[in-house]
């Protein structure tokens, strides 16, 4: 018989009530978005009115494709960049890696208000004054606000696993003559896709979250959901911003199980999977 | 036909000569830009339209529409049915303040993309200066006859040249009833109660002018003062007298607060606290007190910015909604008086609830003042900026 | 004649000389990305904290120069708000600090090896909702009329409406809420590098499980800790959003300051200098912090060192 200490259970408790702390507000709006009241936070009736509301409000299907979109595009970007920097970071990291690695922490550290302030001012100079005419369209302007913070955590996070691979897997590749680009594609790529999937999943998460930076620098026509959302609270938010969060957490655990599935098979046990998220 | 308001600026001898030349600089910018894309316009379009001339000639209307307004400030089946009915299918996009219209009308120097835009009214003599409003067609909106002409012509655009009342409303506050058995009828009640039953569940408006405004009107000064006397005195009233007592800036109360019962007392508008009520679950609860002895009377318009790109599709929108139907079904929706003559009777045969908040008798609105942009307002946002941080430290 | 002719040492000639590509070459399109859309911009802000707002309608102007914009900042009902920012960051942190270690501990050594993955995944769950929307949930949770109150009126713990709105106690509990996965997660794996092993071979050699939690398995967790609490406490300072939702008026945080001079106030300089404030108090701060502990752990360190060899 085991002894289940009174350590063991007070710590079982606590994540109990962690669990239920984190998954409050969500089963509230859940369970908001059946509401079919004028006002999101007065609850009226239950029904589906919100639902159907959604078809016939073009700027909420207006603000999910765009957040849709620039999230995958970001995220790609993202993926790729930070992939590359990772890579160079934890293979070849020579005099220049103290900088480079600096300069990633500085982009972690700087909260988002200053990065949503410095661009604005920015991209007005490089869309106006130098002529940048690329610089004033909105998907462009949103993509290059989410991909920041994105691109440092993705060559953090493949720098952290590729760290704790052995370097004999590549260089026996290349004893076996097989040149750079094949040993990249072939053997390093592989070896770090968990860290490669992970970080573009969280830049994916992190695009269609981010409110601040959208705010300041989206363009008419344009605007992803977060900032939707935004300006609905001035407004008196309605059920049908729940309903759409509620349509938007089923598709992303969705995509999650997908992903997972795909790692499972891929052969990456659930604890990796987690511990590259993290950084492992 | 002078609306050329001249702009007053306060500065120090040797920033004068800097401030001129940025001005003359900005300008000159600002009028090539708009100049040159004009010029691109004109050469696209078959009329020609030099500077601020109407551009519309009651041609074929264009297949899109982009207005750029406050949230959720027009009934979208009115909006469905303008594009099924006309063609043209609209994009909204919303602005927290006239502010940020403008600096983003400046920033983007005629490219915007907008057409219609819809500022507050002080602020639109220096628009026209600054060459952001483009001359509205007034063939092309013959249901402007259908306006009332008290609102029409108010001193910052005399001969509607430029712009159309959309709708206008005041300034007062809600209490909650059950927590202040006392009546409140002054903006000396509102502060005296803030001080008392109601501190700490307080909220004001989440905008420079009205929150000075608190003041000046329970303090018998006209609340477009420029006097440094009493723009100290307002800053030493506010921060130290008034801020411990705050508990939210919220410009929507009707939105939340109200509904939500998170206050107890609530600076607010007159169609959002009707609002509020209206979807409360207890409206008894709640009582709506009009500003007195004085308060404000704000006027949003429709306009239309100078570079637009579907200028026809802008003057027919800005024609179907002044049509006495849709103005009421916009009224409806919005909660507040849209400008149009007859529309009382209406809203009343309509039996629209709670107009007590909607329309107002000749004496009540003699007290309603419109605000100026004067060269203190650089002066009152840093004031507002203190109360905030006055609050939070409370 | 020569054994070896030019033919025969063609065949076994070695592989085709390659360019030999700098060190950094892949880091290279992440660096210019990085350069040109963080770095740049944010000198340009650097470079208009030193100027002044021209008149009503104009955002910026640098043709004078002065440190004016930071004497503004900096003024003593500003500094309320940076002081006010710094409180809410630090016990923001401090509670994210003390729900997530016991949960990462559970996590990483009691909880069920199998069912690990899921548990994770459900931690990051309440991410994918819209920050704003999370917060929202809270709003309507904790309002007057609300569920948590009429509950606790009902169970008899509450005599009147619950107040807990528009107070700092709101702004922690939601900012704590949106940040704590950023904690967990890193967390878990720093615990879960401490392997069980580690920890066996303390229990053998007679340590109690506090000691061995505080001797081996925290020092050992640390690098993990210490990310943990910077990834809470960096945008922990810079949010605005969620203080203001939760907090009213409370909830005025330095963000919010910026915030407002670029969108209403359209004073662009003053908003550049807030900024880089916000930035050195952030930085100053954390130096400050890691100064501090490193100091406090000196006389730990010093007893616990291991002089191997022996002195003469």
């Amino acid at each position: 018989m085991i002894r289940t200490s009174f350590t063991d259970i007070s710590l079982k408790v606590w994540a109990v009530i962690v669990f239920g702390f984190l998954f409050a507000p969500i089963a509230i709006i859940i369970f908001y978005s059946f509401n079919e009241g004028r006002l999101l936070v007065s609850w009226n009736e239950f029904g589906l009115g919100s639902f159907a509301t959604i078809v016939t409000k073009p700027a909420i299907t207006n603000a999910v494709l765009v957040s849709i979109q620039t999230g995958i595009i970001a995220s790609l970007i993202a993926t790729l960049l930070g992939t590359m920097a990772g890579v160079a970071l934890a293979r070849r990291a020579g005099k220049w890696a103290p900088w480079f690695l600096g300069l990633l922490i500085l982009v972690t550290v700087t909260p988002e208000i200053v990065d949503a302030v410095s661009l604005l001012p920015w991209m007005v100079f490089l869309g106006q004054d130098v002529g940048l005419s690329v610089f004033n369209d909105g998907i462009v302007r949103l993509v290059v606000g989410h991909s920041l913070f994105s691109t440092a955590v993705v060559a953090y996070i493949v720098r952290s696993r590729l760290i704790g691979i052995d370097e004999k897997l590549e260089e026996a590749a290349a004893d076996l003559y097989a040149p750079p680009f094949r040993r990249f594609t072939q053997i390093t790529l592989p070896l770090v896709m968990p860290a490669v999937l992970a970080g573009g999943l969280l830049s994916f998460t992190l695009s269609l979250d981010n409110t601040i930076v959208s705010a300041f620098v989206q363009v008419s026509g344009t605007t992803p959901w977060p900032v939707y959302v935004l300006s609905a609270v001035r407004s008196g938010l309605r059920p049908e911003i729940a309903a759409v969060s509620t349509i938007m957490l089923l598709l992303t655990l969705g995509a999650l199980a997908l992903v997972a599935f795909v790692l499972r098979r891929a052969g990456d046990s659930a604890t990796d999977i987690a511990k590259t998220v993290g950084g492992g | 036909m002078s609306h050329e308001t001249p702009i007053r600026i306060l500065a120090s001898t040797s920033a004068t000569k800097i401030i001129k030349s940025e001005l003359n600089r900005r300008r000159f910018l600002a009028l090539t830009g708009t100049a040159a894309g004009v010029a691109l316009l004109s050469a696209c379009s078959p009329q020609a339209g030099a500077g601020s001339s109407p551009q519309a000639t009651g041609g074929a209307l264009e297949s899109g529409l982009s207005i750029y307004s406050w949230g959720d400030y027009d009934d979208p089946d009115l909006v469905a049915q303008f594009s099924s009915d006309l063609g043209p299918t609209l994009t909204f996009d919303s602005f927290a303040s006239n502010e940020e219209l403008i600096s983003k009308l400046i920033a983007a120097r005629g490219t915007s993309g907008y057409d219609i835009v819809v500022p507050t009214g002080p602020f639109i003599p220096q628009m026209i200066e600054n060459g952001l409003l483009s001359k509205l067609n007034l063939d092309l909106i013959p249901n402007i006859a259908d306006m009332d002409p008290a609102f029409m012509g108010r001193d910052w655009d005399p001969n509607n040249e430029y712009s159309i009342c959309k709708a206008w409303g005041t300034t007062g506050y809600v209490y909650d009833k059950t927590k202040i058995s006392r009546e409140l009828t002054t903006w000396a009640d509102f502060i005296d109660a803030a001080q008392n039953e109601a501190s700490g569940k307080t909220s004001v408006l989440d905008d420079p002018s009205p929150l000075l405004g608190i003041y000046y009107w329970a303090n018998g000064i006209d609340w477009n003062t420029t006097d440094p006397a009493n723009l100290d005195a307002a800053e030493a009233f506010l921060t130290k007298e008034l801020a411990p007592h705050i508990s939210a800036f919220d410009s929507y109360p009707g939105g939340a607060a109200i509904p939500q019962a998170q206050q107890i007392l609530m600076q607010s508008w007159n169609g959002d606290a009707r609002i509020g009520i209206m979807e409360s679950d207890e409206p008894d609860r709640w009582q709506w007190v009009l500003g007195s002895p004085d308060t404000e009377l704000w006027m949003d318009n429709w306009a239309i910015a100078e570079g637009a790109t579907n200028p026809e599709a802008a003057h027919a929108f800005i024609n179907y909604v002044l049509a006495p139907d849709a103005s009421l079904r916009e009224l409806d929706y919005i909660g507040y008086h849209t400008g149009g003559a007859g529309i009382e009777n209406a809203a009343r045969s309509a039996e629209l609830t709670m107009l007590d908040l909607v329309f107002f008798n000749a004496e009540q609105v003699k007290t309603m003042h419109t605000g100026k942009l004067t060269e203190a307002q650089q002066r009152i946002v840093k004031i507002w900026d203190m109360t905030k941080a006055a609050a939070a430290g409370a | 004649m020569p054994l070896h002719s030019r033919s025969h040492q063609k065949k076994y000639a070695r592989p085709p000389r390659r360019v030999k590509l700098p060190s950094f070459f892949l880091a290279i399109p992440a660096w210019a990305w990085l350069f040109a859309f963080f770095v740049a911009p944010v000198a340009l802000v650097v470079w208009f904290s030193f100027g002044y707002k021209p008149g009503i309608f104009g955002t910026h102007a640098n043709d004078v120069l002065s440190l004016d914009r930071y004497a503004e900042a900096l003024s003593p009902t500003f500094f309320a708000t940076f002081q006010n920012t710094l409180w809410v960051g630090v016990a923001g942190t401090l509670i994210c600090l003390a729900i997530s270690i016991p949960f990462a501990y559970w996590l990483a050594f009691k909880a069920p090896v199998s069912r690990r993955g899921v548990l994770l995944a459900m931690v990051m769950i309440p991410f994918w909702t819209n920050f704003l929307v999370r917060t929202i949930g809270w709003q309507i949770i904790l309002a007057p009329n609300g569920l948590l109150s009429n509950g606790l009126q009902s169970i008899g713990l509450l005599d009147s409406p619950l107040e807990i709105l528009f107070t700092r106690t709101a702004v922690l509990i939601g900012l704590v809420y949106n940040y704590i996965p950023l904690m967990i997660l890193p967390m878990f794996v720093a615990f879960d590098r401490v392997s069980l092993p580690m920890r066996e071979a303390s229990k053998d050699l007679g340590a109690g499980r506090w000691s061995t939690f505080i001797n081996v398995t925290l020092p050992l967790a640390k690098p993990g800790i210490i990310v943990g609490i910077l990834l809470v406490y960096i945008p922990l300072m810079g949010d605005y959003i969620t203080a203001t939702v939760l907090g009213g008026a409370k909830g005025n945080m330095a963000g919010q300051m910026v915030a407002n001079q670029f969108q209403t106030a359209q004073n662009w300089a003053l908003g550049s200098a807030m900024a880089v404030v916000l930035v050195l108090t952030i930085l100053t701060t954390v130096v400050i912090a890691a100064l501090v502990s490193w100091l406090a752990t000196w006389p730990v360190r010093a007893r616990q060192r291991l002089v191997l060899g022996g002195t003469s």
